[in-house]
C-alpha cells in the first residue's frame, strides 16, 4: 500500500468529527466531507471546541492547536474522494445512505485505496457489496471520544482481504490506537458488553435500588470507572444507547436485551444527556457535569 | 578527511560536512517536512548565499539523497563524489546503558539502540531511520553513532540510581541517564584548552541551558552528576518543563483535574517551565522583556528559574568540594548576561565572582566572565555538538 497522507473523512457527525480530529492531530491531511458545507462548517467548530477544551486540560500547546485545525479541510464535494489515500465513513446508519457514499467512493477512488466504516449497526459484509471492491472495505469501530480512546475494533467482512487487515493495523500504528480483530457480529466486543452494563444500570435505577449519583459512585470507586455507567450513556447520549439496545435486541432475539423503560421514556422526552445538557444528570454547554437532576433520580 | 554530521528528528534532517584537516564546515542545512508534500531544503555553504528548495520528499532516505546530491553537484557542489565522505556520525539521544562512548554502527549496535526505544519513543526511532538511511546512501562510508547519554555513564550508582524499589531498575532500567552530554563533553574540553590545564585534573560545573537545561559536575574529565534524569524533564526549570518538582504532586493533579496521563505528560513538558509561571511565553528574552516592562508573572518566572539554577550551581560545588570553573553554553547560557548575573550574585563564599562589565558584552567568543580574584573562573564558551560529534566519528575511522 503507498503512502498514506491524504484521508477522507465521509460525515461530520460525533463519531466523524472525533476520527478528523485524531487523524490531523497525527499529521495527516484530513478532509470532512459533508452534506453541505454548512454542515461541515458547524463539524469544524465542534472540532475546535474539543481542541480548546483539550488545550485548557494542558493535553495540546496552542501551536499544536493550530497545526491540527490547519490540516482539517471542509467539503461538501465529494469528488474530494477521487484524491483520497484512505477513505474513512462515518454517516447516519442507514442502508441506503451508506450504499449512496460507497457507490461514489467505488466510482471515485483509486482501485487500491481502502474504505473503513464506522458502522457498529449495519452488516459490513452487506456494505462491502455494494463496491467492486469488496476486499478492500473493512470496520473500523471507534470509541467515543476518539481522540481520547486509544482503542479500534477491526471488522472483517465475509471479503475483507487480508492485506487490507494488514494495511489498516500499519495505519493504525501510526495513529497509536490499538486495534483489536472483530468478527462481524452486532455489537462487536465494545458496544455489546457496555450496552448491556448501561441497561442493567437503568433497571437498577428503575426499580429504586440506589439512586443515579450512588450508581455512577459505586462502579467508578469500586471497579475504578472513570465514569459511571449513568453519566457514560449520558455522554454517548441515550439516543445511541437505546438505538444500540434495540438493534441488539432485534438481531439475537434475546430478552437479555430488552431496553429499560426509562431509557425510552428519557428519549421521547428529549433529555438525550450532555448534548441537550440533561440526561442522568445535568451538564453545561461544555459538557462538564453541574449537578444531580433530582426529578429523573427520584422518578 | 570529510566527515558528515546527521541529526534526525522524525520529519527533519540537519546535516554539517566537515573537512576535519582544519575542521571547517563545508555545507550545511536543514531537511523540513518529510513526508509531505511540500518538503524544505535549506542549504548553506560557506561564502555563498542560502539556498531554498522545495520538494515532495517522501522519507529519509529519499532526504539524505536529495542532500548528497546537493553536496556532489558539478555546478555548487562541495565534494566530487559520495566516496569522499569517510564517515557519518549520528546523533542518537539515547544509548541507555549499552553505550558509554560513541560506537562504529554494527548490526549489534543498531540492535542495541532499538532496544532503548522505549526510553525515548520520540527520538530513537527517528534516528534508527536516519541511519537506515545513510547506510542505504553512503555504504562505503564508516557510520557511528554519538549519544547524548553516553558521556554520563561515568556517574557513580549512588548519584544515578533513584530511591525507589530496586526492583524498577531491574525489570526496566528506571535510572538517572542524563542528556545534552556531547554538549557538556565539548564545553568541557574547550574549557581545558582555554585554561591550560589537563581536563584531568580539572572541576567543572557545565550549565547547558537553551531550551531545555540541565548542569553537569564533571571532575577530572567525568561526569559525576547531572540534573537531567531518566527523562529530560528532570532537573532545573526550563522554557516549558518544570523540572524538579514533589512528585507526589502529580496524581494528585491528575484526580483533582480529571486528568488523563497523556495530559498531565503534556502539561509538564510543554505548558509548564517560564511558559507556565509566565503564563504567555516559554521563551526567555520574551519573558526578560517583559520583566522589564514590569510584568509581575514574568519577574516570577524569571527569579524562580534562576533560584533553581543557582542551587543546582551550589550543590555541585558540594559534591566536588569547589570547582575550578563554571562554564555557561546554548542558547539562553550564551546570550543571556542577565541570567548569568543572577545565577552568580552573592556566591563569593562558595568563590564566584563575576566581572560585572564583561559579563555584559554580547559577545559569540570563547571568553572569561568572572572576576581576575574569583576561585572559580566564570566561562562563556559556545557550544558546537555538530563538531564533537564529527569528531567522534573521526576517532573511529
Amino acid at each position: 500500500m503507498a503512502e498514506i497522507q491524504k484521508v477522507v473523512v465521509v460525515g461530520g457527525g460525533t463519531m466523524g468529527q472525533g476520527i478528523a480530529e485524531l487523524l490531523a492531530s497525527k499529521g495527516f491531511d484530513t478532509y470532512l466531507l459533508e452534506k453541505s458545507i454548512e454542515d461541515a462548517q458547524c463539524a469544524l467548530h465542534h472540532i475546535e471546541l474539543s481542541l480548546d477544551k483539550e488545550l485548557s486540560k494542558w493535553g495540546i500547546t496552542r501551536a499544536e492547536k493550530r497545526a491540527t485545525l490547519s490540516r482539517v479541510h471542509i467539503t461538501d464535494d465529494p469528488t474530494i474522494m477521487s484524491d483520497a489515500d484512505f477513505v474513512i465513513e462515518s454517516v447516519y446508519e442507514c442502508l441506503q445512505t451508506k450504499q449512496q457514499i460507497l457507490e461514489l467512493f467505488d466510482e471515485l477512488s483509486r482501485p487500491e485505496v481502502i474504505l473503513a466504516s464506522n458502522t457498529s449497526t449495519l452488516s459490513l459484509t452487506e456494505i462491502a457489496a455494494f463496491t467492486r471492491r469488496p476486499d478492500k472495505v473493512i470496520g473500523l469501530h471507534f470509541v467515543h471520544p476518539v481522540p481520547k480512546i486509544p482503542l479500534v475494533e477491526v471488522v472483517r467482512g465475509l471479503k475483507t482481504s487480508s492485506e487490507t487487515v494488514k494495511n489498516v493495523f500499519d495505519f493504525l500504528s501510526y495513529l497509536e490506537l490499538e486495534g483489536v480483530e472483530v468478527y462481524e457480529s452486532p455489537g462487536f466486543v465494545t458496544t455489546r458488553l457496555i450496552t448491556m452494563l448501561i441497561n442493567e444500570a437503568l433497571y437498577t435505577l428503575m426499580e429504586g435500588v440506589a439512586t443515579a449519583t450512588d450508581i455512577d459512585r459505586a462502579m467508578k470507586f469500586g471497579f475504578q470507572f472513570k465514569v459511571g455507567p449513568l453519566e457514560m450513556a449520558d455522554r454517548f447520549g441515550l439516543d445511541s444507547v437505546l438505538a444500540a439496545m434495540e438493534r441488539l435486541y432485534r438481531e439475537f432475539g434475546d430478552p437479555k436485551f430488552r431496553p429499560c423503560p426509562i431509557l425510552k421514556k428519557m428519549v421521547r422526552a428529549g433529555q438525550l444527556g450532555v448534548k441537550t445538557e440533561e440526561g442522568f444528570f445535568l451538564y453545561d454547554e461544555d459538557g462538564d457535569r453541574i449537578e444531580v437532576n433530582q426529578e429523573v433520580v427520584s422518578g | 578527511m570529510k566527515v558528515l554530521v546527521i541529526n534526525c528528528g522524525s520529519s527533519s534532517i540537519k546535516y554539517q560536512l566537515f573537512e576535519m584537516e582544519d575542521e571547517t564546515v563545508l555545507a550545511s542545512g536543514l531537511v523540513e517536512k518529510i513526508g509531505a508534500e511540500a518538503a524544505i531544503i535549506t542549504h548553506e555553504v560557506a561564502d555563498r548565499e542560502e539556498e531554498v528548495i522545495t520538494g515532495e520528499i517522501l522519507d529519509h532516505r529519499e532526504g539524505i539523497n536529495r542532500v548528497l546530491r546537493l553536496l556532489i553537484r558539478p555546478d555548487g557542489g562541495v565534494i566530487k563524489d559520495e566516496k569522499e565522505v569517510a564517515a557519518v556520525g549520528h546523533r542518537v539521544v539515547h544509548g541507555g546503558e549499552y553505550f558509554a562512548e560513541s560506537a562504529i554502527i554494527t548490526r549489534e549496535v543498531r540492535t542495541a539502540i532499538r532496544k532503548t526505544i522505549d526510553l525515548a519513543p520520540l527520538h530513537n526511532p527517528p534516528n534508527l531511520l536516519g541511519i537506515d538511511a545513510a547506510q542505504a546512501q553512503l555504504p562505503s562510508a564508516v557510520h557511528v553513532a554519538v549519544f547524548d547519554t553516553a558521556f554520563h555513564q561515568s556517574m557513580p550508582e549512588y548519584a544515578y540510581m533513584y530511591p525507589l524499589p530496586r526492583i524498577l531498575y531491574q525489570k526496566h532500567r528506571v535510572r538517572r541517564y542524563g542528556f545534552h552530554g556531547t554538549s557538556h563533553q565539548y564545553v568541557a574540553q574547550r574549557a581545558a584548552v582555554f585554561l591550560g590545564k589537563p581536563l584531568e585534573e580539572l572541576r567543572l560545573i557545565s550549565c547547558h541551558i537553551g531550551n531545555g537545561a540541565s548542569l553537569t559536575a564533571i571532575q577530572y574529565g567525568k561526569s559525576v552528576d547531572t540534573s537531567m534524569g531518566m527523562t529530560p524533564l528532570e532537573g532545573l526549570m526550563m522554557g516549558t518543563r518544570c523540572g524538579d518538582i514533589d512528585p507526589a504532586i502529580v496524581p494528585y493533579v491528575i484526580a483533582k483535574e480529571e486528568l488523563t496521563l497523556a495530559e498531565v505528560k503534556s502539561m509538564m513538558n510543554k505548558h509548564s517551565g517560564l511558559m507556565g509561571v509566565s503564563g504567555f511565553s516559554g521563551d526567555m528574552r520574551e519573558v526578560t522583556e517583559a520583566m522589564f516592562d514590569g510584568n509581575k508573572q514574568a519577574k516570577l518566572a524569571i527569579d524562580m528559574y534562576v533560584y533553581r539554577l543557582k542551587k543546582m550551581i551550589g550543590s555541585y560545588l558540594a559534591i566536588m568540594n569547589g570547582a575550578d570553573a563554571l562554564i555557561f553554553t546554548a542558547g539562553v547560557g550564551e546570550n543571556a548576561s542577565s541570567i548569568r548575573q543572577k545565577a552568580c550574585e552573592n556566591m563569593s563564599f562558595l568563590g564566584i565572582s563575576l566581572d560585572l562589565e564583561e559579563n555584559a558584552k554580547r559577545c559569540k567568543k570563547e571568553r572569561v566572565v568572572s572576576a581576575a580574584d574569583s576561585k572559580v573562573k566564570v566561562l562563556v564558551l559556545p557550544t558546537n555538538e555538530e563538531l564533537m560529534i564529527a569528531r567522534e566519528a573521526k576517532e573511529l575511522v
